[in-house]
């Protein structure tokens, strides 16, 4: 398992597996039948199920929440030795977009990434999909790994774009609390890239995938011209969303929850039919609003005048008058007619240009 | 308990002492004042506390204390008779040697306490000095004679060489192990003479004044001559009002009310007054209708020696920091306070201070009793300015000098300083006191072998972290008192600090012209440490008579974004960048910067280059 990674996780066992399966399928008819516009399968569990067992929840989630033929279904899938051979079977089963996590194309950076893949089952893996009839592959890089070079960062990221696929993501490594990583960086900060390396890291990101026809879509996302995920989109809009499964996110109705990460009380809660254990928060007025900024102004559209206007009742340029004025002038964003945008330069500091349209 | 009252009322001149206690800093002052309350059952064992003197907190914390809590007690001594002894407390720093004055001007004597091991210090000097001229009979002391390091036969030559007082006048004690109290009050009692005054015309000296907010101000009192009755009106001599005594009392230590005080006792009068500002301490009250032709010698209105600008940070009203001082200064008659605005902090208040330590308690003050998150400038004294038109001004406000060519002349005050240290501090005191632009005038060796450094130095110097240094530089030995001696002209300029080009009045100050240069550079240094990353690049500039003595630049973050945000992220990414914001929100913005509070204090915690 990944030692930089805070997911929900569990060491897996065939009655475990069915066990949880069961409970999703529970879960799934007990939640409001709403309308979907797409399907993703998240994290590793997607890689451990059959493609068998995948088409048959794809087509129960078609049936309940009235998913378009059309409509984007992607998968989560790691690029291990198995991969290639689950292909076309993933194909069959009705997913039509994979988003690999690849990381990286340095061997001594994929074992401290405590990844058992290598570059050759990446390029198999994306080659089995081309030949399955895949246009839309995305790969996942992380920049600013411990021992990390600008150069093996730049063959990283030459080696993605070689290999023909539509979407890249890459992400600065986060340390996030108590992971094996944070015990680390305690241990010994200096291994790690600090923010001028990672800057020049996320730097050459932008500028050899704008190069090779990428659109910088969002902060940690690029993608050749129609190409962008359809289902993160939804997210930096602040649309809503329903998740499934263990430690799943929602947000439905203003509320946002997130699902218990403990398998066991998952599984128990859903099988019995009683409420998911977990946390949810409801935003309003200007909190909604803030939040909704933050996330809007991830993406390369950023926040649209006319649609705050009509969806939150709030003109951002008159609400965030001083606000705005002040990180105009220190040339982090744009505002105009359309709405307010990050600057490339803004993109390295979203945080304290989102920060500051958050309501106290 | 009737009989108590009255009889302390009525006991005449002949069975009443009125004493103090003067010593340096942590010489045993309060602890030896517990043991005469203890002993004369003033208070019993459980009441006790401890310190009970102290009362307020933070006094207690700093080992001093700064209000004079009068309280009578009743001794009756080897001859039978029965003494109303009025101990009037004084304040241990030299922040407030004008209160320890008032408080002299009330005493007949004063027990001037001295530690076995330590001798005699700056401060004991000083106190010394202070209550020889009000012709008060000193007792010495010698304090702390349970410890092992307690040097008795060298603190007596001290006491003949330096007090010129006989050594066997020396009384010696330990407060701690309670040894040579009964001694003390038999000193008190035979020594220290009895008040006189005449039993005419009412004369009573206002000695400190407390604010009570049911009964307005309760004055401290000692009458000198006549005799004060409840009911009876009588009049402020420097104001001219008139009150009626709503009710007359002494301190047993609690306010007992006995309907009158007569010449020599030490009491209080509540009288409806509104505010301190109506009864100056110093003032003298008299009858109404039989008033003494002249008041008693010696009021002088309180003169603040230190200011700084006091800001409400993001997040505080003005409104609230007006009310906490107001509310502060209805106890505090030498706090005073205007309001200012800066360019930087926007609107504020100048607040005036008897010296750094009665600014800085007042900031404690501020923030801990009235919960306000302040911004204080760095201090600043009060700058004599004559223009060339020939008008002369006191600037306490940096940012308010004129500009140079307005300037004809800049005065500043001096003090006198005395410092009293080992020998081998000499050299180190030598060299710090010329890096403050003082002027060596005397010294001394003593009997010990310490010496006795007397010298002239700018107050703005001493304020300025002098005596942190002095500390330091002697591993705590040296001790230090100063006064106000007058005005001196200076070479002084104006150093401005800019950030993002823009001049930060809040951080600009007045400053020897020769010293100024390398101040700059050293302040802007500190400011790159201490100014965080911004969006932008910050050039931090200081500025003589908008000539460029020094820059540095905070480079502007690289990078500080989430890498991933998505439905399972939201609110918990939501939540980190709110929890930067408000780390931010407890900065200062000025301009586009956000300051932390410490650059408002690296003007003043600088060290010396």
């Amino acid at each position: 398992m990944c030692p930089y990674c805070d997911f929900a996780k569990w060491a897996w066992d065939d009655a475990r597996a069915s066990r949880y399966l069961d409970a999703l399928r529970a879960e799934m008819s007990s939640v409001p039948a709403v309308s979907a516009r797409t399907l993703f399968f998240g994290g590793g569990t997607p890689s451990m199920y059959t493609p068998e067992i995948i088409g048959s929840l794809i087509a129960d989630v078609r049936a309940r929440f009235d998913l378009p033929a059309d409509a984007e279904v992607t998968a989560e899938a790691n690029p291990d030795p198995l991969l290639a051979a689950r292909i076309s079977g993933l194909s069959a089963a009705g997913v039509n977009r994979l988003s690999i996590g690849v990381q990286s194309f340095d061997p001594r950076e994929l074992r401290v990434l405590g990844r058992r893949h290598t570059g050759a089952d990446v390029e198999r893996a994306v080659g089995a999909a081309r030949e399955a009839g895949y246009a839309n592959v995305s790969i996942d890089l992380i920049f600013a790994v411990p021992g990390q070079t600008e150069a093996s960062w730049a063959a990283s990221l030459d080696a993605a774009i070689a290999l023909g696929v539509v979407h890249v993501s890459c992400y600065g490594l986060t340390i996030e609390e108590g992971t094996p990583y944070a015990t680390w960086f305690a241990r010994d900060p200096s291994a790690f890239a600090d923010e001028s390396r990672e800057a020049a890291m996320y730097s050459l990101a932008i500028e050899r995938l704008r190069a090779a026809g990428f659109e910088h879509y969002e902060i940690s996302n690029w993608a050749k011209p129609g190409f962008r995920s359809q289902h993160n989109q939804l997210y930096w809009a602040n649309e809503s969303y329903l998740g499934l499964g263990v430690g799943a996110a929602s947000y439905l109705g203003g509320v946002r929850s997130t699902h218990t990460r403990d398998l066991e009380a998952y599984c128990g809660a859903a099988l019995a039919g009683e409420p998911i254990p977990g946390e949810s928060e409801r935003l309003e007025g200007a909190a909604q609003a803030g939040e909704a900024i933050m996330l809007a102004l991830r993406t390369a559209e950023g926040v649209d005048l006319e649609r705050f206007r009509e969806r939150y009742g709030i003109d951002v340029h008159e609400r965030y008058r001083k606000v705005v004025g002040d990180l105009v002038a220190a040339g982090v964003l744009v505002a105009d007619g359309a709405g307010l945008r990050l600057t490339e330069r803004g993109r390295f500091v979203a945080n304290d240009v989102c920060g500051a349209f958050l309501a106290d | 308990m009737i009989q108590t009252e009255s009889a302390a009322a009525f006991r005449g001149p002949a069975h009443v002492r009125n004493f103090c206690i003067i010593a340096h800093i942590d010489h045993g002052k309060t602890t030896l004042s517990d043991r005469l309350l203890e002993f004369t059952k003033t208070i019993g064992q459980r009441e006790m506390e401890d310190q009970m003197l102290d009362a307020m907190d933070l006094e207690r914390e700093r080992g001093i204390t700064i209000k004079m809590h009068p309280v009578t007690l009743t001794y009756t001594a080897h001859d039978g008779e029965t003494y109303e002894l009025n101990f009037i407390d004084t304040p241990g720093h030299v922040d407030f040697s004008s209160e320890v004055s008032r408080s002299l001007a009330a005493c007949e004597g004063a027990l001037l306490v001295i530690d076995a091991a330590q001798g005699i210090e700056a401060q004991t000097l000083a106190n010394y000095h202070l209550a020889l001229a009000q012709n008060l009979t000193i007792i010495p002391v010698i304090n702390k004679i349970d410890l092992p390091a307690a040097d008795v036969p060298r603190v007596k030559a001290e006491i003949e060489e330096l007090l010129v007082i006989e050594a066997d006048e020396a009384i010696t004690a330990s407060a701690k192990e309670g040894i040579g109290i009964e001694e003390i009050l038999e000193a008190i009692v035979t020594r220290v003479p009895p008040p006189t005054g005449s039993e005419d015309k009412l004369r009573g000296l206002v000695f400190d004044a407390q604010f009570d907010s049911y009964r307005g101000v309760v004055a401290y009192i000692r009458i000198v001559d006549g005799e004060l009755k409840a009911g009876s009106r009588f009049m402020s001599m420097a104001h001219r009002r008139v009150y009626e005594a709503t009710e007359v009392g002494v301190f047993k230590p609690e306010m007992r009310k006995t309907g009158s005080l007569g010449v020599g006792n030490v009491g209080y009068v509540i009288a409806n007054i509104k505010s301190l500002g109506d009864m100056d301490v110093g003032d003298t009250i008299t009858l109404a209708d039989d008033p003494a032709a002249e008041a008693l010698p010696g009021y002088k209105p309180i003169v603040p020696m230190v200011y700084c600008g006091l800001y409400p940070n993001e997040g505080v009203e003005v409104s609230e920091l007006r009310d906490a001082l107001e509310k502060l200064s209805l106890n505090d008659s030498a706090l005073h306070f205007e309001p200012e605005s800066s360019i930087a902090l926007g609107f504020g208040f100048r607040c005036g201070f008897l010296g750094l330590l009665h600014m800085e308690i007042v900031q404690e003050r501020l923030e801990r009793n009235y919960n306000l998150d302040l911004i204080a400038t760095s201090p600043s004294v009060g700058f004599r300015v004559t223009m060339t038109d020939g008008h002369v001004d006191t600037i306490d406000n940096p940012a308010k000098l004129p500009a140079r060519d307005k300037i004809a002349l800049i005065e500043e005050p001096y003090v006198k300083a005395t410092v009293i240290t080992p020998p081998e501090y000499v050299g180190t005191i030598m060299e710090l006191t010329q890096n403050k632009r003082g002027a060596l005038g005397n010294m001394e060796y003593l009997h010990d072998g310490r010496v006795i450094l007397t010298y002239e130095i700018p107050l703005i110097e001493v304020i300025v972290d002098y005596f942190d240094q002095l500390k330091s530089r002697t591993k705590g030995y040296a001790s230090l008192d100063y006064e106000v001696i007058g005005y001196r002209e200076g070479d002084l300029v104006k150093l401005e600090i800019m950030l993002n080009g823009e001049p930060v009045d809040a951080l600009s100050f007045i400053i020897a012209r020769e010293k100024a240069q390398s101040r700059g550079r050293a302040l802007t240094e500190k400011l790159k440490e201490l100014i965080p990353r911004q969006m932008f690049d910050v050039p931090i500039q200081a500025a003589i008579g908008g000539k460029i003595v020094a820059r540095e630049t905070v480079t502007a973050m690289r990078k500080n974004v989430l890498a991933k945000c998505y439905g399972g992220d939201i609110t918990r990414k939501r939540k980190l960048l709110e929890k930067q914001k408000v780390g931010k929100e407890r900065m200062k913005r000025v301009g586009r910067v956000d300051l932390p509070q410490e650059a408002f204090m690296a003007v003043l915690r600088l060290d010396e280059p």
